[in-house]
């Protein structure tokens, strides 16, 4: 009988799948490692024949990548020789018992077939495993499985039609790790070395490690850019005209198109204007079907906005419950850019397992009695996953707390693709009154569909707006002129840095949720709930982000407003960023190096993004895009290194000097 | 024959509402060379006409300059025939806060408009009413103008119908020629019926004003901000 050996990425995802193909599969310990089990039984892989099978797993990268002996050390070399320093690439020390345990089983095995997750990251660690157990075993086949979620029916499908390594997607995350280890390396070191001494300590703590990482910096550039944006702002006045008509016992508002001007003489004159013609007239009154559209299918961008904007998660922690549902098998891999479903995915059996619950049960129902309809399609699609939809159903009291809150957003979002648009009427008159333009807009909402199941979305009947005919005029009830004030952006929010990271190229779905979590764990920006008490999510969970809370007191500087607004026990909510004295002094120090490189902005990251694409697509190679890189970023570190003075005074300017202004 | 050409000029640059002194005719005519052909010294004319200020170029005939008690702002309306000659001074973006164009013109100085490497700033609206965001589209305004005719007097106005040529990128000491405009309370308003853009600049002025721009955005807005708050 043929010996298979199926390696998956993460220890849940090999017992979830071998006991999907081997029923209740037998588990062999693993000697020096608790978590690894190997899965035994028998399957019949149609390719190969009845088969006898050992599933076993890795846990993420089993390789690291390091410099030598000779560079690893922070004072054995320049850093900038870490640009072209040698790189080792060793089994990492604590995944030896995990790498030994494939060597042994490939040596029995004659197939290899690798269930690592399918995204580019997962490509990358079925190479790793490819290597490890060719090199106990050469003369075996290699295979690996398509899978986006780990629901019976497709993981037996994947099983069946296995495919083979996509050595592009390898060589793109290879090209990041190389880059992200020397720039990361070299930036980190060169600054921390040169700016350290000048942050003030407290009692026992060593020196601050001042942290560079190409997509930390333009993560922090983005909070620091709107921070400034808040704090140059300058309110002005402006004023505006609002003219009100009564008919038929209703009191409409008419709104100016030109919303307001910011110069008071003008507005007077226009206003004057508009008085003298003593009456308005109807130009326009249209009323029309609208409708507002059901959401997209979720991708993970999506989820993690919607996360932090209406279920009190941040990004990271909506992804990790996410992971979490999906390993479960509840949902699809929560990984994907792809925002719309293939044609042929069977969504009414998907909508069928909902008719059980009792909140949503009976509107999934209602779409299986014929209200179905095929979701909207956006423009993406990676090939790899379909978007996030739930993939079996799972009662909430085996839920805890936040896995019933995101597996209820996925559900409701699901089924609120396959519904219906909402319909309503808009009605909008516009008049001429004195030459300007106002306008009244109404909304009645006929039938809400999708919006029964969305809560997520608002969409409410406004006032109903009298009968006017097109021509007929009238002498206004009221009109005034009003002044105002222009008022401060905010502090940026998750999901808007969500957004800019997106927009702007910065990190990819599965990455932008670290990040942001990265710079506050370095201390260079700190979270807090926009309600106003700092985050109950930035200060629980994992305690990284407010790990060594204790620097910040002597530090506060700058940020006097910071530190004022940071007391009291937010309960969540959408969290808002603000940076560090540290942050700010980073971001404007490599700024005045040079704008047109800085770190501080997307631009270079955003190429190394596209560049990736290119390798996975096979439009370049790994090594150019190393090279063109290393290049790039040689240049910005020597003229930084040539102008460190211009760091150290911004260093001063915000960190050492803020406690004495 | 100078005699001569002087008239075909004058005939020429009249028909165009431009009545030019005799002092610049002259000075004119003397850097012409002699085998030039006529149209080609009768566009040198028009064009370097348009690009002096007039108010040291033009005749000050009356029917071609403001009347005289146009700035009293008593009178809530009055039509002026025209045709007046004047250049403009200053252009302002009414409809956007000046703090608004600060962040646009700071962002283009930082290049970051440049095509291709643009950083998205403005991303979907949480709330309401906060701040706009930096605009880096060429604004349709209104605009608050202020002219200048021939005798040197200087009025506001307001282009509140968006006419073409009028902007806060034009060059400023632009020629206008107005006609059968509406005044209000001191203030021309300016309609693209009645407004002519006959092209021309100041140099000196045009410089100068781009090169102060931010800064006198800057402290406009802060001298409003304090009254605002």
């Amino acid at each position: 009988m043929t010996r298979v050996l199926c390696v998956a990425e993460k220890p849940s995802i090999a017992k979830a799948v071998a006991n999907h193909l081997g029923g209740q599969a037998r588990a062999e310990a693993v000697r020096g490692i608790t978590w690894v089990k190997n899965y035994k039984f028998d399957f019949r892989f149609n390719p190969w024949g009845q088969c006898s099978v050992t599933f076993t797993c890795v846990a993420g990268h089993i390789v690291a990548q390091d410099f030598n002996e000779r560079f690893k050390k922070w004072h054995s070399c320049q850093p900038v020789a870490l640009f072209d320093a040698p790189i080792e690439s060793k089994i990492a020390e604590d995944k030896k018992v995990v790498a030994s345990n494939i060597e042994a089983q490939a040596r029995y095995a004659s197939i290899l077939f690798i269930w690592t997750d399918c995204d580019r990251e997962g490509e990358h660690i079925g190479t790793e495993i490819r290597d490890i157990a060719l090199k106990a075993n050469p003369n075996m086949q290699v295979w690996r499985a398509r899978f986006s979620n780990i629901e019976r029916a497709h993981v037996i499908a994947a099983s069946q039609n296995p495919i083979r390594l996509d050595e592009a997607q390898a060589q793109a995350v290879s090209a990041r790790i190389e880059l992200d280890l020397r720039l990361g390396a070299a930036f980190t070191r060169m600054q921390t070395l040169a700016l350290q001494h000048m942050i003030p300590q407290q009692g026992e703590e060593r020196g601050k490690l001042i942290s560079y990482g190409s997509c930390q910096f333009p993560t922090l550039g983005f909070v620091v850019d709107r921070y400034l944006r808040v704090r140059n702002f300058v309110p002005e006045p402006f004023w505006l005209i609002k003219v009100a008509h009564t008919k038929d016992e209703i009191d409409v508002k008419f709104n100016w198109r030109r919303g307001h001007l910011f110069d008071r003489m003008a507005v007077i004159i226009i206003f004057e204007r508009c008085l003298l013609a003593k009456s308005a007239k109807v130009v326009k009154m249209a009323k029309k079907p609208t409708k507002k559209w059901k959401p997209l299918p979720l991708t993970t961008v999506e989820l993690q906005k919607m996360g932090s904007r209406f279920l009190r998660l941040t990004s990271q922690d909506v992804m990790k419950v996410a992971e979490d549902l999906y390993t479960k098998g509840w949902i699809s891999y929560p990984r994907t850019e792809t925002d719309q479903f293939d044609r042929g995915m069977d969504l009414q059996t998907l909508v069928g397992r909902q008719t059980q619950d009792g909140r949503w049960g009976p509107f999934a129902q209602n779409l299986m009695n014929g209200g179905f309809q095929q979701p909207r399609s956006g423009r993406n699609n990676d090939k790899a996953h379909p978007p996030i939809h739930p993939v079996n159903y799972v009662a909430p009291t085996q839920l805890n707390d936040r896995e019933r809150t995101v597996y209820e957003f996925v559900v409701r979002r699901f089924l609120a693709c396959c519904s219906e648009d909402a319909v309503g009427e808009a009605t909008d008159i516009e008049i001429d009154y004195g030459s300007e333009i106002f306008h009244a807009h109404g909304l009645t909402v006929i039938a809400r569909n999708y919006l029964d199941v969305y809560p997520y979305d608002k969409w409410e009947s406004s006032q109903v707006l009298p009968q006017y005919t097109v021509g007929e005029t009238f002498e206004p009830t009221e009109a005034n002129m009003l002044d105002g004030q222009t008022t401060a952006p905010g502090y940026l929010t998750e999901p808007e840095l969500i957004s800019l990271m997106d927009a702007n190229g910065i990190g990819t779905d599965a990455t932008m949720a670290e990040h942001i979590a990265k710079i506050k764990e370095r201390e260079y920006v700190i979270a807090r709930s926009k309600a106003g008490g700092t985050s109950a999510a930035a200060g629980g969970g994992s305690g990284r982000g407010r790990g060594r809370g204790g620097a910040r007191g002597g530090r506060g500087g700058r940020g006097g407003a910071v530190a004022g607004q940071n007391g009291g026990g937010g309960t969540g909510g959408v969290q808002e960023f603000i940076p560090t004295t540290l942050g700010v002094a980073l971001i404007e120090g490599y700024d005045n190096v040079g704008f047109e490189t800085s770190l501080s902005k997307p631009f270079l990251r955003k190429e190394m993004e596209v560049q990736m694409k290119a390798i996975c697509e096979g439009r370049t190679t790994r090594n150019d895009v190393v090279q063109q890189n290393l290049e790039q970023y040689r240049a910005v570190f020597n003229r930084t290194v040539q102008q460190i003075n211009v760091l150290k005074s911004a260093i001063n300017k915000y960190v050492v000097n803020a406690n004495q202004r | 024959m100078a005699a001569n050409m002087a008239a075909e000029l004058a005939q020429h640059l009249n028909a165009r509402h431009l009545y030019p002194t005799v002092a610049w005719m002259q000075s004119f005519l003397t850097t012409t060379r002699p085998n030039t052909p006529l149209p080609a010294i009768k566009q040198t004319a028009h064009f370097r006409l348009l690009a002096t200020d007039i108010t040291t170029t033009l005749n000050q005939s009356a029917a071609s300059v403001f009347p005289q008690d146009i700035l009293k702002g008593t009178i809530q309306s009055r039509v002026v025939a025209g045709p007046v000659v004047c250049q403009v001074l200053d252009v302002e973006d009414i409809g956007h806060s000046r703090w608004s164009q600060v962040e646009s013109i700071e962002a283009q100085e930082r290049g970051e408009m440049t095509k291709g490497r643009e950083i998205v700033r403005v991303v979907e609206q949480e709330n309401e009413g906060t701040a706009e965001a930096a605009a880096n589209v060429q604004s349709k305004g209104p605009f608050k103008l202020l002219l200048q005719d021939a005798k040197g007097l200087k009025i506001y106005a307001m282009d509140l119908r968006g006419i073409d040529g009028l902007n806060t990128n034009m060059a400023l000491g632009v020629k206008l020629i107005l006609r059968n405009f509406d005044v209000r309370r001191g203030v021309v308003m300016l309609e693209p019926a009645n407004v002519q853009v006959a092209g021309g600049k100041l140099e000196a002025l045009d410089k100068a004003w781009k090169e102060g721009r931010k800064e006198r955005l800057m402290s406009a807005a802060r001298a409003d901000g304090e009254t605002a708050s």
